[in-house]
């Protein structure tokens, strides 16, 4: 016991491979809780998508690849799973040229207005969803606010809402904070000083930003795009209410597929499809990461 | 290489004077800190001159060359800060070369001229390096080296040495020192550390409260401060308050409580300090000012030994003398110092 203790207090910054982790049971509850109502139903998830519907009832249990068979042959998911991710990813470019400077402006300015800023930011996130969805209906309608006043002038009526248009508007609306936090975050660990060297050497502004602190922030720029890429691509119900029946997107053909066909076994596999490309395509996205990122590597 | 001049610079930042009305000639190859207690305004001032703040009042010039609004990196200047604030993304060799790659300088020219800073340094080797994986004084080294290199007309320095350990940062006085020497660029030093600034500058500007208190070279701060917050915020000194009573012959006649004492000083009138370093006391001795005390307490310190006394008139007196002969608290004894060490100060803004 003397012996341990003593290990420990000759390397306090603890290699502490000689002694056992007891802290790492404090991830427990988390792990539990994971595996209880996210591990466990999204095992069911792949197993029943590798069922066969029957005419009657939910499923069969006899295995079969139909599913993912029709669901890859069939033009028509192919064409939602590419809109999906078109407007995931133009909700996560606009959000990023939204957020930057948004970010740069709450990370540079004095530590006392920060704080309200940063509430400021969030505070879309306090209303509800469908509440935010309404209000950009009153906006965006063809006797919304925004037509009104357009016609007023005698400009033409706009196509804002029912269509891609009002579905990315709406997105970018609820994904912003996300994207702006989490770049806001990297930048304020940059020290001004840093800029200051860059200016000092003899570069522009421009110069300072580009070689400098656009570097030094793509830590926060790669955290902010994966969340909102994730989190638009798993969207429903802005695509519902701001798209109708205009905009189609993945998780609405699924949910339609669960709840309307009652088709259970297709509906698992088109999660599992949309879950497959998801993670192909962030996994492309994660080694490109870490190659920018090589310096940060300790 | 370049003089730098201030003329009236003043800084608010909301209702905060943070510099006020500063004035200082820098000669060509000078060093000179900036020396003062945080929030004096000495980085504030710096920053004007890098181009980082733009002053609401005042002028700077590098030689003839008017500055004051020019932007940083027209400005030619180098400057280390406190934290380094090297490029995290790149390699010491980028690093250093940045500077000349924004000049637009030739490949050729720029990997000559980086690896002929890296040699002096003492760099060499560690080019592919990240700074992460550099130790404090080795980052402190680039740093110096990435202003260097491009040749500026002026070298301003933050507090460089501050997030190094007492021992690293005693070297590297002497060091930077020798590399200004060796480049004979005009400097500017910004420090809170009194004894950083009397090792390295040539010049001291000490400052409190956005002016300028004193500019003088460290030993006419220490021995003729200007007022008694110089006098005390450099070394220790102690202060006998009294009231200016003439001048007789070279001196300055001074009655206080504990005696009548002549004094050096310019002359002030009415209410005054004086000011006497604790090794200008003396046991015994036979300079010309005498009051007699008792030892109240002593502290051994190696070379010296320190001592509380008190005299008359509740006056308390620090003393430090060498250990050759020792006095017990309690023993009656008289000090004694010399005119010449007893600096006269106004006593109003003390």
């Amino acid at each position: 016991m003397a012996g341990v203790d003593a290990t420990v207090v000759a390397t306090p910054s603890g290699t502490g491979a000689r002694r056992f982790p007891w802290i790492a049971f404090l991830i427990f509850p988390t792990v539990i809780f994971l595996a209880v109502f996210f591990l466990i139903p999204y095992a069911n998830m792949v197993y029943m998508s590798f069922l066969v519907k029957p005419e009657t009832g939910a499923y069969i249990k006899q295995f079969t690849l139909g599913n993912y068979a029709r669901a890859l042959r069939d033009p028509f998911y192919w064409k939602v799973l590419k809109d999906t991710f078109w407007y995931a990813l133009l909700t996560t470019g606009i959000t990023l040229v939204l957020g930057y400077p948004l970010a740069y402006h709450i990370a540079r300015v004095p530590k006392r207005w920060r704080g309200w800023l940063l509430v400021l930011l969030i505070s879309p996130l306090l209303v509800s969803i469908i509440v935010r969805s309404f209000g950009w209906m009153i906006l965006l309608g063809k006797v919304g606010i925004i037509n009104t006043l357009v016609r007023r002038y005698g400009g033409p009526e706009l196509h804002l809402m029912y269509n891609a248009v009002g579905v990315v508007i709406g997105l970018v609306h609820v994904y912003l904070p996300f994207m702006a936090l989490s770049i806001a975050g990297a930048l304020q660990t940059i020290s001004p000083d840093i800029e200051r060297a860059a200016r000092s050497l003899g570069a522009s502004p421009w110069h300072a930003f580009w070689r400098i602190t656009w570097r030094l922030s793509l830590p926060g720029v790669f955290a902010g795009t994966l969340l909102v890429f994730v989190l638009a691509i798993s969207s429903y119900v802005i695509p519902i209410l701001l798209g109708a029946n205009n905009v189609l997107v993945m998780p609405m053909v699924i949910v339609q597929m669960l709840l309307d066909a009652f088709n259970w076994p297709l509906g698992s596999a088109l999660s599992m499809i949309l879950f497959g490309f998801t993670v192909a395509l962030l996994w492309f996205y994660v080694k490109l990461m870490n190659r920018a990122l090589r310096w940060s590597i300790r | 290489m370049a003089s730098i001049t201030l003329r009236d610079l003043s800084k608010r930042f909301d209702s905060l004077i943070a510099v006020n009305r500063l004035s200082l000639e820098i000669q060509e190859g000078e060093l000179i800190t900036l020396l003062g207690p945080s929030g004096c305004g000495k980085t504030t001032t710096l920053r004007m001159i890098g181009g980082f703040e733009t002053p609401n009042d005042g002028e700077i010039y590098f030689g003839e060359r008017p500055v004051t609004w020019l932007q940083p990196e027209l400005r030619n200047i180098g400057i280390v800060f406190q934290n380094y604030a090297l490029f995290p993304h790149m390699t010491v060799y980028e690093n250093i070369a940045f500077g000349l790659e924004m000049r637009k300088e030739p490949p050729a020219k720029t990997r000559e001229r980086v690896s002929a800073i890296l040699h002096k340094v003492q760099l060499a080797g560690l080019e592919r390096r990240y700074p992460h994986q550099l130790s404090g004084g080795q980052q402190q080294r680039v740093a110096l080296a990435r202003a260097l290199v491009v040749n500026p007309a002026v070298l301003l320095l933050d507090e460089p040495l501050a997030n190094l350990d007492a021992k690293l940062r005693e070297e590297m006085r002497f060091y930077i020192r020798g590399l200004q020497r060796e480049f004979g660029i005009t400097t500017i030093y910004v420090t809170h550390d009194q004894s950083e600034a009397m090792v390295l500058a040539d010049r001291i500007a000490l400052m409190k409260d956005g002016r300028l208190q004193q500019l003088g070279s460290a030993e006419d701060i220490y021995r003729r401060p200007s007022n008694a917050w110089v006098a005390e915020f450099i070394g220790l000194s102690n202060f006998i308050r009294g009231t200016a009573a003439g001048r007789d012959g070279g001196s300055l006649t001074v009655r206080t409580p504990a005696g009548i004492f002549a004094c050096a000083g310019d002359s002030p009138a009415g209410d005054v300090i004086i000011c006497v370093r604790p090794e200008s006391l003396h046991f015994g001795g036979t300079h010309a000012n005498r009051i007699p005390v008792v030892v109240r307490e002593r502290v051994f310190l190696g070379n010296l030994l320190d001592y509380q006394v008190d005299g008359p008139g509740g006056l308390r007196l620090r003393v430090q003398a060498d250990p050759s002969r020792i006095f017990a608290p309690g023993t009656p004894v008289d000090l004694s110092f010399s005119p010449a060490d007893a600096w006269v100060v106004r006593g109003s803004d003390g």
